[in-house]
């Protein structure tokens, strides 16, 4: 158990350590500098070539690219991520307060989405084929052919506009407590937990239909086993291991959902950092939010993987 | 017409289980067809027949259940005076497991992985026998002493993945008799298990029928097993009971034409072997100290070395001669053959290709000198190629010929093999299992090797197919003079294609000779475990007959 | 294999969605009243005869945006949908041919695109290597690939123990010719379906990036620009936002919709092929 911990630690620092690298070098490879693309060209027209390139070698822009991927990867190690390129401001400051509020969207999200996706996975598990089933399938694919930001929209339209009982957009700030956010933010919450039902009751739904037709719940069947038992102490558990496989990639796709929303709602969280950073080409903090969930992504997934162990004495050596 | 199944013999005295006219559906389709037998308190009867007979259906509906798709569509199953095909599904319930229970028949799949096997039969006994914890804690810990099990304790808490196929077994056999029910249905119970296991399952299957009063089904495809432990038997083909009766009347003189066909492949070694006899020739293929163990060399994942799944293995093949390798499954043959052929590469050994040594890094040359027929017909041809098409491609990679010279030399081939020109530009899927397999033999031969593999390859064929196949498979090594490594666990077969033989487990060579020396004189108890589980409908047959005759 | 989607009636419906779309967005030049970046001088006309929705902030006419609006995003998505299912079907199999080292590289990268959130993955293409739409089909391109990398590879290494591949191996066949000849053609099903979910995931993608204001940039007309320009209107002018929202809606669950209908019909496994 304390080996098989270990190794997938040592495999998630392996893959954060390549997705730096690659985050670095999408990023910094081309020739056209951070500071070039920051400015406008007004301000680049005012600024004389020597005031230029003091501020280039302030930025340690004019050294060497494998120079300044060591240096990158050194301030890594020691969470240093570096300053803004035009005020200078320490990019750790700037992503910490939104990077807190993402999280906190996202985890009242899963936990909200969960039991309710697990519910309806059941029921439709165990109505297959049925009237029940269908809709559940139907209603499932149009929960995920249809943009957060387009969810979020009808939501607005139709809860804050013609029936205004929440507001639509939130008026609580970065730095408010997190009870006071999420008190403030009913619609985006609402329109992460559409997609993520969809997800999750898809997953879930796929896996129970797969274990109910398994060997040894047909045996159990036979030997007169209550259905209900059946469904909850052996099915259940066992049909949980896709869905946590699948963890990943549903983490990665929460976090994509939560920017778009954040949007939608100015919610006060890293999406409408990113926006900013990328349209203003801060490359450090566009590398720092990446980072960041990049981690968060990993964590949940090096979580998923102790849940799969914990349900499936297979994978324990 | 009630009297229709008196005719044909089915009544039995004291009738636990009646079955009449049962049929069952799948889809439109009839998998069991009319379907009528009577089974004795105390009684075994052996259903017989091969994958698709409909029998496993059969099986599950003595339970009063079919699986999602299909239906009773008419008939009764009468046990102990109720009707199970017209019990609602709760009354079902509150008899399974009591009145009828079934050991299923994959062990590994039908133990929920997740739970130590002592709760989950602790889980039958206190839902259905009504104990209470403690006293389903006791009786679990007794029954699995029952069950032969070592160290009962222990072993509860472990998890199915942790047992060995014979220990999984006696697990779900512990857990369907748990409740001492009427009718006990068991589907293929020593399928999983290698035959010395299957002795010894077989031998505790036949301690509890003495110790209990109660019905059993045995569900199998292996008539020795029916012989062994039945005192009826009934055949199934397409859905159809063909014949049914007492074990031995059915075993000396089978009135069916496919019963016939099926004991006819059962192993008889009071008669003559088939095999053509070859003369000794120069040795083809020479291997000497052959070692192999599966690790995955990967920068990510590494894992140990594992148990070594060939342990200094050596023998030697003249040429033109048909060498037969018998084992089980996890013996090390399918490895043997895998490292023969090139697939795999020894750990350590030499290995010597008609004097040249042979590695798993092949010329051109060896590679079509060297050919494989396959287990499984359909994946051996690819779905979405023609079969002329498959057969021809050996001929142009090996031979250079143009497209009209392989043309030809194919339609040669399936002529060889009693296989219609108008096959050639069928899709694999459109061919039935024994025409595929030709094909692969086709294909095989297309490239005229000098030495051919062949891997199980009517294992996945019916009886009545079997037979076709190896007859076609022999004249074609005959005409071409090819050696033959024929790997097999049926020891029919090995009876009616090879001369010589060598016997492997654990991935040794326990034994190896003249195939008659072997097959009479068996020098290993293994050896002697394989041939008496292979002959016991034979002797079954013959005993009786002796009975019979006086 | 048609005759199979016929009788699946929101397979069918799905396929209609789809073909309508494409047929507008093919047609859209000569069917749109208005050129759509013509500022006609009637800001936040409300929907009336001549301007059916209506016209935008900066008078232009809703309708014609609209007919336009899917172009660029169903080039950028479809072209992905391409890239991926051409390059990941090729990487996948080469993978599960190859085994060892070359396949622990490629899972890895798999692995490292599965934890980049795609909007971010996307995010640092634009921030590296500005924001147009060759780069969008790149970015898009690679994300959908990672997924398609991981379907063919699973269903390469099951091929690969098929007697037909062994048989090849055997006689010493090449690489290409392995992959080409034994392994792509058994692959061809699942790559129909693979395209269709790639190409709806990608689409959805590029409508968020568009709406993000990171992916297809103004003044081109497009579904998901324009709901972020109407946002602010929602209240008065509605119609705005909802038109090109139900439009994003409707292709992408049309393309879904085939999709589960066409994983069904070949008795493949959608819900577990797609969503990477």
């Amino acid at each position: 158990m304390i080996v098989l911990l270990l190794r997938r630690v040592a495999l998630s620092v392996v893959t954060l350590f390549l997705l730096a690298s690659f985050i670095f070098f999408a990023t910094e490879v081309l020739p056209g500098d951070a500071l070039d693309v920051s400015l406008s060209a007004d301000e680049l027209a005012m600024m004389s070539p020597e005031v230029l390139a003091r501020r280039k070698t302030e930025l340690g822009l004019d050294r060497p690219i494998l120079e300044r991927y060591l240096g990158f990867m050194g301030g890594l190690v020691t969470f240093d991520l570096g300053r803004t390129i035009i005020t200078r401001a320490p990019v750790a400051d700037i992503v910490a307060m939104p990077l807190r509020n993402s999280v906190a969207l996202a985890g009242m999200t899963l936990l909200l989405a969960l039991p309710v996706a697990l519910a309806i996975a059941m029921a439709a598990a165990q109505a297959k084929g049925r009237a029940l089933d269908n809709a559940v399938s139907g209603a499932a694919i149009i929960g995920y052919s249809i943009p957060e930001f387009v969810t979020g929209l009808l939501l607005i339209a139709v809860f804050a506009v013609w029936w205004p009982i929440f507001p639509a957009t939130i008026t609580a700030s970065t730095d408010d407590p997190l009870s006071v956010l999420l008190a403030a933010a009913p619609l985006a919450i609402a329109t992460t937990i559409i997609g993520s039902i969809a997800y999750l009751g898809r997953i879930l739904r796929v896996g129970l239909i797969e274990v109910m037709a398994a060997d040894f719940v047909e045996r159990l069947h036979l030997s007169g086993i209550p259905r209900w038992r059946i469904l909850w102490l052996h099915a259940l558990p066992a049909a949980m291991i896709p869905g946590l496989s699948a963890a990943a990639l549903y983490a990665a796709a929460l976090v994509s959902g939560v920017v778009v929303v954040e949007l939608v709602f100015a919610y006060p969280g890293i999406g409408a950092e990113l926006v900013r950073a990328v349209t203003r080409r801060e490359v450090h903090v566009v590398q720092a939010i990446a980072l960041a969930a990049a981690v968060c992504v990993v964590l949940f997934n090096l979580l998923a993987d102790l849940g799969i162990a914990a349900l499936d004495p297979r994978t324990r050596r | 017409m009630p009297w229709a199944w008196m005719r044909r013999g089915v009544a039995v005295a004291d009738p636990v289980l009646q079955v009449r006219d049962l049929s069952i559906a799948w889809r439109e389709q009839r998998v069991v067809d009319r379907v009528s037998f009577d089974l004795a308190s105390g009684g075994t009867l052996g259903i017989a027949g091969e994958s698709g007979s409909g029998k496993s259906t059969l099986a599950r509906a003595l339970l009063g259940h079919c699986r999602a798709g299909s239906a009773i569509t008419g008939g009764s199953i009468r046990l102990d005076g109720d009707d199970l095909a017209a019990l609602s599904e709760p009354e079902l319930a509150r008899r399974r497991g009591r009145v009828m229970a079934m050991v299923p028949q994959n062990p590994l799949a039908s133990l929920t992985f997740h739970m130590p096997v002592g709760r989950q039969l602790e889980e039958v006994l206190r839902l259905r026998a009504g104990l209470s914890s403690g006293a389903a804690r006791r009786r679990s810990l007794e029954l699995f002493g029952q069950m032969g099990l070592p160290e009962p304790e222990r072993l509860a808490r472990r998890y199915p993945h942790q047992l060995s196929g014979g220990q999984r077994q006696r697990v779900v056999l512990a857990c369907a008799i748990a409740c001492d029910p009427l009718l006990l249905v068991l589907d293929e119970p020593t399928t999983a298990l290698d035959k010395t296991t299957e002795a010894q399952v077989l031998g505790l299957i036949r301690r509890l029928r003495a110790a209990r009063q109660g019905a059993m089904v045995i569900v199998t495809h292996d008539l020795n097993v029916v012989a062994d432990i039945c005192d009826r038997v009934l055949v199934m083909q397409h859905g159809r009971i063909v014949e049914q009766g007492p074990v031995g009347a059915v075993f000396v003189a089978p009135r069916d034409a496919y019963t016939q066909v099926l004991l006819g492949a059962a192993l008889r070694v009071d008669e003559a072997s088939r095999a053509a006899p070859t003369a000794p020739g120069p040795p083809l293929l020479e291997a000497a100290g052959l070692c192999f163990r599966y690790a995955r060399p990967s920068i990510f994942r590494r894992a140990p070395p594992g148990p070594p799944v060939l342990d200094d293995v050596g023998l030697t093949l003249a040429k033109g001669e048909v060498l037969s390798v018998i084992g089980e499954s996890g013996s090390g043959k399918t490895t043997l053959g895998g490292i023969v052929t090139g697939l795999l590469a020894a750990e350590s050994g030499q290995m010597a290709f008609d004097g040249v040594a042979l590695t798993a890094r092949r010329t051109r040359e060896q590679r079509r000198r060297i050919q494989m027929v396959f287990q499984d017909p359909l994946s051996s041809l690819n779905p979405r190629r023609r079969v002329g098409d498959a057969v021809m491609r050996p001929l142009r990679l090996f031979h250079g010929l143009d497209a009209r010279a392989a043309a030809r030399r194919v339609a040669a081939l399936f002529e060889e093999l009693g296989l219609e020109p108008g096959l050639l530009t069928r899709f694999p899927r459109q061919l039935s299992g024994g025409q595929q397999q030709r094909v692969a033999i086709a294909r095989a031969f297309a490239a005229e090797p000098d030495l051919l593999i062949c891997d199980e390859i009517t294992s996945a064929l019916d009886a009545s197919v079997q037979a076709q196949v190896l007859d076609h498979l022999a004249a074609m090594q005959r005409r071409q003079g090819t050696a033959m490594l024929l790997i097999t666990h049926d020891l029919s077969v090995v009876w009616r294609m090879a001369r010589r033989v060598v016997v492997m487990q654990g991935g040794r060579i326990l034994e190896s000779g003249p195939t008659e020396a072997v097959f009479h004189n068996p020098t290993s108890p293994y050896t002697a475990a394989l041939l008496d589980a292979a002959t016991r409908a034979a002797r079954a047959g013959h005993t009786e007959f002796r009975e019979a005759i006086g | 294999m048609m005759r199979a989607l016929l009788r699946r009636p929101a397979a069918m419906l799905g396929l209609s969605l789809v073909t309508l779309h494409i047929l507008v967005a093919i047609a859209a030049p000569w069917i749109a009243p208005f050129a759509p970046t013509s500022l006609l001088d009637v800001p936040l006309e409300p929907p009336n005869a001549i301007y059916w929705l209506g016209t935008d902030d900066l008078g232009r006419d809703a309708f014609s945006r609209l007919l336009w609006g899917g172009r660029v995003a169903m080039l950028v998505a479809f072209a992905a949908g391409v890239v991926a299912v051409l390059g990941g079907t090729l990487l996948g199999l080469a993978a599960a041919w190859r085994r060892g080292i070359f396949d622990d590289v490629v899972m890895r990268l798999v692995e490292m695109k599965l934890a980049v959130p795609t909007i971010l993955f996307v995010a640092i293409f634009v921030t590296g290597f500005g924001q147009s739409v060759p780069v969008l089909i790149v970015a898009v391109g690679i994300i959908q690939m990672m997924g398609v990398v991981r379907t063919t590879r699973a269903a390469g290494i099951v091929l690969m123990e098929q007697g037909y591949v062994r048989a090849a191996q055997l006689n010493g066949e090449s690489g290409p010719v392995i992959i080409l000849r034994e392994l792509l053609p058994n692959v061809a099903d699942l790559m129909a379906v693979e395209f269709a979910l790639r190409a709806s995931s990608a689409l959805l993608l590029v409508s968020a990036l568009s709406f993000l204001g990171l992916g297809i940039s103004p003044p081109t007309p497009d579904w998901g620009l324009m709901v972020e320009d109407g946002m602010a209107l929602l209240e008065s002018e509605p119609a705005l936002v909802l038109a090109p929202a139900l439009c994003i809606a409707s292709l992408v669950l049309g393309i879904n919709l085939a999709a589960e209908g066409l994983a069904d019909a070949l008795g493949l496994d959608a819900a577990r092929g797609g969503g990477g």
